[in-house]
């Protein structure tokens, strides 16, 4: 029994036989309209909706075959009711020609009453179901919808530098399975990456908020992009189901440095492109895509690569490459490169390329989700990344420091030798030690650049004994850097039966000013020191003429710094650092 | 159906071949050529010598492969794949995962 009042439609031109089947599902508790012909039985269809059609065949102006073809042809997820036809033909080619039509059942005449309220009991089964189905795709179109809001909320609209990367984002679905993400490291660093999870729609695109935490947050805390790979590896190797990976992309563009780091984990070749749009580099896949292995492969290394203010860095996903026309040919790698090389002259890569792949593909229908980042290696770090202390203020606060005698709030030391030297990087330790004492800040930023630069020295020239001469070439730091690595490894089997301990120890002292706050910092190093005075005018005569591609660090530091002093032959370095507090300024 | 299964007359081989494309449709079938076999130390060959293209639901797919081989302890061989689909595996580093031969 119905619990509200459905609606049958009978179209019949018997007037009699629509008064008997009428009051049979009247006794059922039906509302019926009758239409007494085949266009008005279309004509109602579609003005009152009705849950059951019941269908004559032989009717005056439309028969009931071609009224049912209509009310099939325009029956779509809002307005599906099943349909029955009766009739008194009771061959096979009729009860044929009555499913083609698209008829849901037929009932021969004579039947009982019984036989029909039954037939009607189960028509109703199905026109139940339609319903259940009905809400049940609005209710998860709308989640959908909503889902890919957040989604697309949480994950582009945070990426930094938008207005500065070119971006290529086409799902095949409502949700994407690619991702796209930028993240500022506090040392003006800038991180990318481009994913690609298995397959596209809501499951694929379910990993990418994790991923997308941990990337900011680590790239905030400053952690390397090694890192980020190893946690975000980790992390989907537990969440993921086994056929489910995610390919990625990941690099840091360092404008200090001069260098990219890159790792292409299960993407097509990724891009290095000068200002011609030459290809300077091409990085191939080095590991499997994340999320199989419990670890990264301990023999993959990050591409290391020197980078022209003027270079462009470009990931893209397989949806390019595999991009297939109406012949069935994909774009392949020929075609991109063509794409960028005229889009660099036209000055929009991602425009360009996306022009040309649906220059392509016509109207075939897009069968992955397209992605690309076109990332540009200059003019990540304009001056308001990094606060700089007007000189009368610091003098100002120095002067308060000296006269008046500040309390301590408190001090922390850090100790590292051997073994931990190589593998752990203290500095995001220590900030968020700071964070958690005296609360997040701008501030940070600067202090995170001073304490980074003052440590990687005095574990590279001090503890390492590396000479910043290796970097003096534009290839050098490639070298440095295979030399560091060597040296690192080094240490770690030297720890034992070695009379001279390697060690870096760090020590912060805080002191709470007025309107800001002072720290000292003192880093000393196990190294033989160096001739300061001698390190510090060299460096400022080719800072000074242009020439020398090491030392940018400190002279950074001095100029965050409101003292510098290197003491213990240079094995031991001072620093102070003060700051006001940021509403103050305003 | 393009997943074909034969165990070699020693009962020691079971290899899986695939014709044409190697993609998602297949999964069901994929999955059916092995996952009742749980003979142990067998080996399994997957032959892609007549797959002409394979995407990454494929790729899973093949994992999903290995997850099964290693819990019966067996051993995994890819075979023949030709160069478009030996382009994918490369991309995916798979050869770092399991033998392609």
């Amino acid at each position: 029994m119905p619990s509200s009042k459905n609606l049958v439609l009978i179209v019949d031109d018997s007037k009699v036989q629509c008064k008997v089947l009428s009051a049979l599902l009247e006794e059922d508790n039906y509302r019926v309209i009758v239409a007494n012909d085949g266009a008005t039985g279309v004509e109602m269809f579609i003005t009152h909706q009705p849950d059951l059609v019941l269908m004559d065949v032989n009717m005056p102006i439309m028969n009931g075959y071609e009224a049912t073809r209509r009310i099939k042809a325009m029956s779509g997820v809002g307005n599906l009711a099943p349909l029955m036809f009766i009739t008194s033909m009771g061959s096979d080619e009729s009860f044929i020609n009555c499913v083609e039509a698209g008829g849901d059942s037929i009932l021969v005449r004579p039947f009982s009453s019984a036989v029909f309220k039954a037939k009607i009991k189960a028509l109703q089964r199905i026109s139940d179901l339609v319903e259940q189905v009905k809400s049940l795709q609005h209710e998860q179109k709308n989640d959908a919808e909503l889902a890919e809001k957040m989604m697309s909320e949480v994950i582009e609209s945070r990426n930094y530098g938008l207005d500065r990367i070119g971006i290529i984002k086409k799902p095949a679905a409502l949700f994407s399975g690619d991702i796209q993400l930028s993240a500022l490291c506090p040392n003006g660093n800038i991180h990318v990456l481009l994913g690609d999870f298995t397959g596209h729609g809501l499951r694929s695109s379910i990993g990418a908020i994790p991923i997308t935490e941990t990337f900011r947050v680590m790239t905030k805390k400053g952690f390397s992009i090694s890192d980020i790979i190893m946690q975000i590896n980790s992390q989907l190797y537990t969440l993921l189901p086994g056929d489910l990976f995610f390919a990625a992309g990941f690099a840091c563009i360092s404008e200090h440095e001069k260098s990219a780091y890159v790792l292409n984990a299960g993407l097509p070749d990724a891009y290095l492109f000068n200002e011609q749009a030459d290809i300077k580099h091409q990085f191939s896949s080095k590991h499997p895509p994340l999320g199989i292995l419990p670890e990264i492969l301990s023999d993959v290394q990050l591409d290391i690569i020197n980078i022209h203010p003027h270079d462009r860095l470009v990931f893209l996903t397989d949806g390019i490459i595999e991009a297939r026309n109406q012949e069935g040919e994909y774009f392949g790698s020929q075609r991109f490169e063509t794409a960028v090389k005229e889009g660099v002259i036209e000055g929009d890569i991602a425009k360009n390329i996306q022009k040309k792949l649906a220059d392509f593909c016509k109207n075939t229908e897009q069968e992955d989700d397209i992605s690309l980042v076109d990332i540009p290696c200059c003019s990540w770090v304009n001056n308001n990344d990094i606060t700089v202390i007007s000189s009368n203020l610091s003098d100002e606060l120095s002067e308060l420091d000296n006269s008046l005698s500040i309390p301590l709030a408190w001090s922390y030391h850090l100790h590292l030798t051997g073994k931990l030297l190589k593998n752990t990087n203290p500095i995001p330790l220590v900030m968020n030690q700071i964070n958690d004492l005296e609360g997040a800040g701008e501030h940070w930023q600067s202090l995170y650049t001073i304490l980074t630069e003052l440590f990687v020295n005095a574990l590279d020239h001090g503890v390492l004994k590396l000479d910043s001469a290796l970097k003096n070439s534009p290839e050098g730091f490639s070298s440095y850097f295979n030399e560091r690595t060597q040296r690192l490894n080094l240490l770690q089997e030297n720890k034992q039966g070695n009379a001279h301990e390697d060690f870096v120890r760090i020590s912060l002292q805080y002191y709470p000013l007025f309107q800001g706050g002072k720290m000292l910092i003192k880093i000393k190093d196990s190294g033989v020191g160096f001739n300061v005075l001698k390190v510090i005018k060299t460096n400022s005569q080719l800072l000074n003429t242009g020439m020398s591609l090491s030392g940018r660090g400190i002279n950074i530091v001095d100029q965050l710094c409101d003292t510098l002093e290197y003491q213990e032959d240079g094995t031991l370095v001072i620093a102070s650092y003060i700051w006001r507090n940021k509403q103050v300024l305003d | 159906m393009t997943v074909y299964s034969k165990i070699s007359e020693d009962g020691k081989q079971l290899t899986i071949s695939i014709e044409e494309r190697f993609d998602f449709s297949l999964h069901q079938q994929f999955r059916a050529a092995y996952h009742d076999n749980v003979t142990p130390d067998l080996t399994y060959i997957l032959d892609l010598s007549k797959t002409d293209y394979m995407d990454s639901s494929a790729l899973g797919m093949i994992l999903l492969l290995k997850d099964h081989v290693q819990l019966h302890t067996g051993t995994l061989i890819i075979d023949k794949p030709n160069d478009t689909v030996n382009k994918i595996l490369e991309i995916a580093q798979f050869h770092r995962l399991m033998t392609i031969t």
